[in-house]
């Protein structure tokens, strides 16, 4: 293949060529090539198939709104399908490969599906395929995905990293053309933190592609001149390869960085993407413009682009278009790139000018054609031919390529991305949108055209919003500007006359003019109905080039104006963002952080085994040797507990210090049970409740000084009490002086318990524990050690024997723990996880979250007598409501199988004996199990209608979702000392 | 019993590591949390003499409370002496074993900590002396300047581990 690349010229850097490969085949490009300008280099004009006729498709812009020339970039877990060849800068090494065919790009069977294309329009599939409806997901749609489609993403797991950051500004400046950069340089000589995002490699915008000269100098020049000043600036900031995507409230901008998107081997130290948020006080929008392709017949063969793509390959890239070119233009920016090409030393054939009125460039010497259209275009895999209509007349002329010039769509979608919406301006002949909430539009992007005059907007813009903040803004001096071709406004040219081929309006999705005539028709000429019958707009470019097209047919076909019509909606995202770029850091080990206990590590020592609850891992058991089975480990440590002694981790319990003069009131307030008169030194249990009745959280409270409490809560409310405390405190009842500090990682605590606990802690407490000096529920603070450490001890239990909750810093948790095993070995200690100190409360009936599952208020659970007679607590009235109160409310019962062998699981549901397994004759279900090595069979908790009453009853236990069925009795939920008087010994 | 040996296990069992320009340390020391009515005024440094020699700084934590962070690891009795002294208006919770405190430090590390802080770092925004509560990540601290590039941060023991790697690996490019 031939090269097109020029002689001289272009910021391509000659000295350094880059080896790459497009589907294997070696070629050669220069740093500051991207993918596409290196392509076409090479002359590899075709890149790609279109999405669902499989046409040929070549590269049509020059940016990030590229519908056709989509790649896989990279091997392996790098693997990057949908690749925009536009936007991917080249370097060495790059392996990228064609999209959507099969066997190969120039042959590809699919292509079939153009010969179809008559049974292919909108809205086929759901006509053709209705019936029947059972091969929708089976045969249809896996055949139509297959067939149309776009690359195909890697299973392997991507090797590079991603990370997230935060940053702030007075001023966000997207984009880095002439608008952008002049607003920039404004705000950063005002003083201003000014952070410039620009989607391109290079700064510079269409600084980089004109041939104007400012102040005397070429426009990159101009554009370095620039960029060097506002690097300068310490507080300025410019994010190049940096696409702001989203718009979000409280001036938030989301923006993604392609940090190491450019190199073949990224450096493991830093990501390959950031994902930027961006808070800004005010933001400038220099998005520029994005130009209109022409809808004609053929109007997507290779060779067919943009004009100001083709000027941006000629003029920055040095890359000719081909040696005999057309432009078919509607308003006078063609003629900068006819000037352009003649001075490259290619040849123009003709412009092709739809205006009667068209003015004479001096100087050209192509033959232009005024009041006229091209209606088709020619060629197979590259275009060969053009027809020209003008006069009446037909005229074919032999080309090969072809520029459209089809006037600027303000590049608008941040500003709409809020609820803004567009309106339509026949004075611009495009969709503007408003300035609003602090953004506001410069340049291209708001239909300013011109390099002198975007740069004086920029400039406003900027001075504007500077003001607004309270900076005295230093205006730039406007440059002089020579040799700028700066188009008129022009009418649109929405339907051209005489088309005999696909005219495309969405080349994404391969959707055509005919497809839209067919909605209007059809009835669903809305710009939204029109898009999801169409596909219009719905490809992976989000309708970049061909939304405004698709409305200014609509309007056509149903006679009104484009305004009329009006656009679809639009959201973030501007452009694709990678999944990596969302995830940032947060995969893997740092998913999400883990909760470690003080003693995780004692536990892991031990060789327990972890359970996650929540961000906490907790230890479930701890394995022997010989024991196969986790009911094995388990037994054991409940039938120790009974019968000598154990120590395990509650320090995941919620933990909170309440403070003040009126801490015992609130606490009063708080719980439904009586706390103001708790005395000095003790402990009690108590209950709280939610503002309609149902019980909240339990938990054991201890009075450690007369203004001075220390609250245990459940592991999985910790959280959510502490909310609730503070809540009460601020809001309810702000007259109370009371303050709560939450302390569950300030003390790891021990629950130790057995009969033989008591001469075990003895060893390392300082205090006497005789059951007279430190009787049930004493709570105080102890000496241990001989006075070289300070905690707190419970006499308090959850597993019905005697036992203990010790608390000590947590620093010293692990040392502690150790001492304590030594001090009990001679008495059979062993440490037990969360499994055994399940079954041991099961045992001894005490409930959890299982239970108070928020539809139990306390005289379901028995603990009616606990609610105090009071002025007031959380819940108090509603928990006199009628349904609360009525007779036939779920008790706590216990639940034994008739047979020692048979069991059940949580969950089943209790049934009265002989009642046929409906839901009709539910009478409750079951809230807890476990294996009870006490009772010698499973053993249960459950919530029965009337079931305090119901003792000995015989009744079935009922899981319909495994179809099992065992008879078991009710009985008393205490299992375990019924008389309290292992808890007194 | 009595003779058993006591050690204090950090957190985070870590030696300061060092990434380029960037430091990460656990000075350890002594944490007070400080709890008073909304809208109490701080005690001033001057008015702590029991911690006096151990260098405190003290740490905005919400309405009416503060950190008081020393680096020398404060005895039971100088705890009480100044719980003591501040009753009633301040009640005293020792939180030494509850927060975990790390210190970065160096020219990148309003940089690092971008990554993971919302709020605007910038030295006329938060100047040195300032503190707050707020996450890094996913993880809830008490984020203090200590100086031009330098910052504390108070993160829950249990979550220590895990901030502190991810400290490490938003570091990582600047080592």
């Amino acid at each position: 293949m031939s090269s097109y690349r020029l002689p001289s010229g272009g910021l391509v850097d000659r000295a350094a060529s880059l080896a790459f490969t497009f589907d294997g085949k070696p070629m050669q490009g220069f740093a500051g090539d991207t993918l596409a300008s290196a392509l076409l280099a090479n002359g590899q004009r075709l890149v790609g198939r279109s999405f669902k006729y499989h046409r040929p498709r070549g590269v049509l812009t020059a940016g990030a709104a590229e519908p056709n020339a989509l790649v896989t970039i990279g091997t392996g877990g790098r693997t990057e399908p949908n690749t925009r060849a536009t936007m991917q800068e080249l370097y060495a090494g790059l392996e990228a490969t064609s999209q959507n065919r099969w066997p190969s790009l120039a042959f590809d069977v699919g292509a079939v599906n153009g010969l179809l294309s008559p049974f292919l329009g909108a809205g086929f599939y759901y006509k053709t395929f209705m019936w029947p409806a059972g091969l929708w997901e089976k045969l249809y749609e896996p055949f139509i995905r297959k067939a149309a489609g776009l690359g195909r993403a890697t299973y392997e797991a991507d090797p590079d990293s991603y990370e997230k950051c935060w940053a702030h500004c007075d001023l966000l400046v997207v984009g880095a053309g002439v608008t952008g950069l002049a607003a920039a340089l404004t705000a950063a000589r005002s003083g201003a933190r000014v952070i410039v995002a620009d989607e391109h490699a290079r700064a510079g915008g269409d600084l980089l592609s004109t041939t104007a000269t400012l102040d005397g100098l070429a426009g990159p020049a101009y554009a370095d001149a620039m960029l060097r000043e506002l690097a300068s600036h310490p507080e300025v900031q410019v994010l190049p390869r940096a696409t702001v995507f989203g718009w979000y409230d409280g001036g938030v901008f989301g923006a993604v960085e392609r940090v190491q998107k450019h190199v073949a081997a990224p450096d493991p130290r830093r990501p390959v993407e950031r994902l930027w948020r961006i808070a800004a006080r005010r933001a400038v929008l220099a998005t520029g413009a994005e130009e209109r392709p022409l809808v004609f017949g053929g109007n997507d063969i290779p060779g067919v682009m943009t004009a100001g793509a083709m000027r941006t390959y000629l003029n920055r890239h040095a890359v000719a278009p081909g040696r005999r070119a057309a432009v078919f233009t509607t308003n006078d920016s063609g003629y900068a790139l006819a000037g352009d090409l003649e001075r490259a030393g290619v040849e123009v054939a003709a412009v092709i000018d739809s205006r009667p009125d068209a003015l004479a460039f001096p100087g050209l010497r192509a033959r232009v054609i005024r009041e006229a259209v091209v209606s088709d275009a020619h060629g197979g895999r590259e275009i060969q031919a053009v027809d020209v209509w003008a006069d009446g007349k037909r005229e074919r002329i032999a080309v090969d390529s072809l520029a459209m010039a089809g006037g600027f769509n303000p590049v608008i979608a941040l500003a709409c991305q809020r609820g803004a919406k567009p309106r339509w301006s026949d004075a611009h002949g495009a969709f503007l949108a408003p300035d609003v909430d602090g953004l506001s539009l410069a340049g291209a992007a708001a239909g300013v055209t011109g390099l002198a005059a975007c740069f004086e907007s920029g400039v406003r813009q900027a001075s504007a919003a500077l003001s607004d903040l309270g900076f005295r803004p230093t205006p730039l001096a406007t440059p002089v500007v020579e040799g700028d071709v700066v188009p008129a406004p022009a009418p649109p040219l929405w339907m051209i006359p005489g088309v005999k081929g696909k005219a495309f309006v969405d080349y994404q999705n391969d959707v055509h003019r005919a497809d839209l005539d067919l909605a209007v028709r059809e009835g669903y000429g809305h710009v939204e109905l029109a898009k999801r019958y169409t596909t219009n707009g719905m490809a992976t470019d989000q309708g970049k080039l061909s939304n405004v097209n698709a409305i200014g047919l609509l309007a056509k076909a149903r006679g009104v104006s484009p305004g009329e019509v009006g656009t679809t909606t639009f959201r973030p995202f501007y452009t694709p963002v990678s999944f990596g770029a969302l995830t940032g850091a947060h995969h893997g080990k740092h998913f999400q952080p883990v909760r470690k206990s003080p003693l995780h590590d004692w536990a892991a020592r031990r060789g327990a085994v972890f359970v996650e609850t929540g961000l906490w891992y907790r230890s479930s058991w701890f394995p022997r040797d010989g024991e196969t089975t986790w009911r094995q480990s388990v037994d054991r440590e409940v039938l120790n507990v009974r019968a000598n002694v154990g120590l395990c981790d509650v320090s995941m319990l919620g933990k909170i210090e309440v403070c003040g003069p009126d801490a015992a009131e609130f606490l009063n307030r708080v719980y439904c049970n009586g706390f103001a008169k708790l005395p000095v030194g003790k402990a009690r249990y108590g209950l709280m409740l939610r503002e309609d009745g149902f019980i909240y959280d339990d938990g054991t409270t201890s009075r450690l000084a007369e203004d001075r409490y220390f609250m245990t809560t459940t592991t999985a409310y910790a959280a959510g009490v502490m909310t609730h405390l503070e809540f009460c405190a601020q809001a309810l009842w702000p007259e109370l002086d009371v303050r709560l500090a939450s302390v569950t990682d300030q003390w790891a605590q021990m629950a130790v318990a057995g009969p033989k606990v008591r001469e075990v802690l003895q060893r390392v407490v300082d205090e006497d524990l005789s059951n007279a000096a430190f009787p049930y529920l004493a709570a105080r603070d102890v000496s241990l050690f001989g006075g070289r450490l300070r905690g707190r001890l419970f006499r308090i239990s959850f597993s019905g024997e005697l036992a203990y909750e010790l608390a000590v810093p947590a620093d010293y948790g692990e040392s502690v723990a150790d001492a304590l095993m030594q001090a009990g070995e001679p008495f059979g200690i062993q440490p037990y996880g969360v499994e055994a100190l399940g079954v041991l409360r099961i045992e001894k009936g005490h409930v959890t979250h299982n239970e108070i599952n928020g539809t139990v208020v306390p005289a379901d659970l028995g603990f009616a007598r606990m609610v105090a007679d009071k002025p007031d607590f959380v819940g108090k009235r509603m928990l006199s409501r009628e349904a609360l109160v009525a007779p036939g409310r779920p008790q706590l019962v216990g639940l034994v199988p008739l047979d020692p062998a048979a069991s059940f699981r949580t969950g089943s549901h209790v049934l009265s004996k002989g009642a046929a397994a409906t839901l009709e004759n539910d009478q409750g279900y079951v809230t807890s199990t476990a294996f009870s090595p006490h009772v010698g069979s499973t053993i249960g908790l459950a919530l029965v209608k009337n079931g305090a009453s119901r003792h000995g009853e015989e009744v079935l236990v009922w899981n319909g979702l495994r179809n099992e069925m065992t008879t078991a009795r009710l009985t008393s939920p205490v299992f375990v000392d019924p008389a309290n008087e292992k808890l007194h010994a | 019993m009595r003779d058993s040996a006591l050690m204090r296990r950090p957190a985070v069992a870590s030696e300061p590591v060092r990434c380029g320009d960037l430091l990460l340390e656990a000075p350890g020391g002594s944490i007070l949390q400080l709890l008073g009515k909304a809208g109490a005024t701080p005690p001033s440094d001057m008015s702590l003499p029991e911690v006096a020699g151990a260098s405190p700084g003290l740490r905005n934590a919400g309405p009416g409370q503060w950190f008081v962070v020393t680096d020398r690891e404060l005895t039971g009795p100088e705890i009480d002496a100044l719980a003591a002294r501040l009753a009633p208006s301040l009640h005293v919770v020792d939180q030494s074993s509850g927060r975990f405190r790390i210190r970065v430090s160096g020219a990148p590390s309003r940089r690092m900590l971008a990554k993971g802080v919302a709020l605007d770092l910038h030295p006329e925004r938060f100047p040195v002396g300032t503190a707050t509560s707020t996450l890094v990540g996913q993880i809830g601290t008490n984020l203090a300047r200590t100086g031009q590039d330098s910052f504390e941060l108070l993160v829950l023991r249990g979550f220590a581990q895990s901030l502190w790697d991810d400290l490490l690996l938003m570091s990582r490019e600047f080592g």
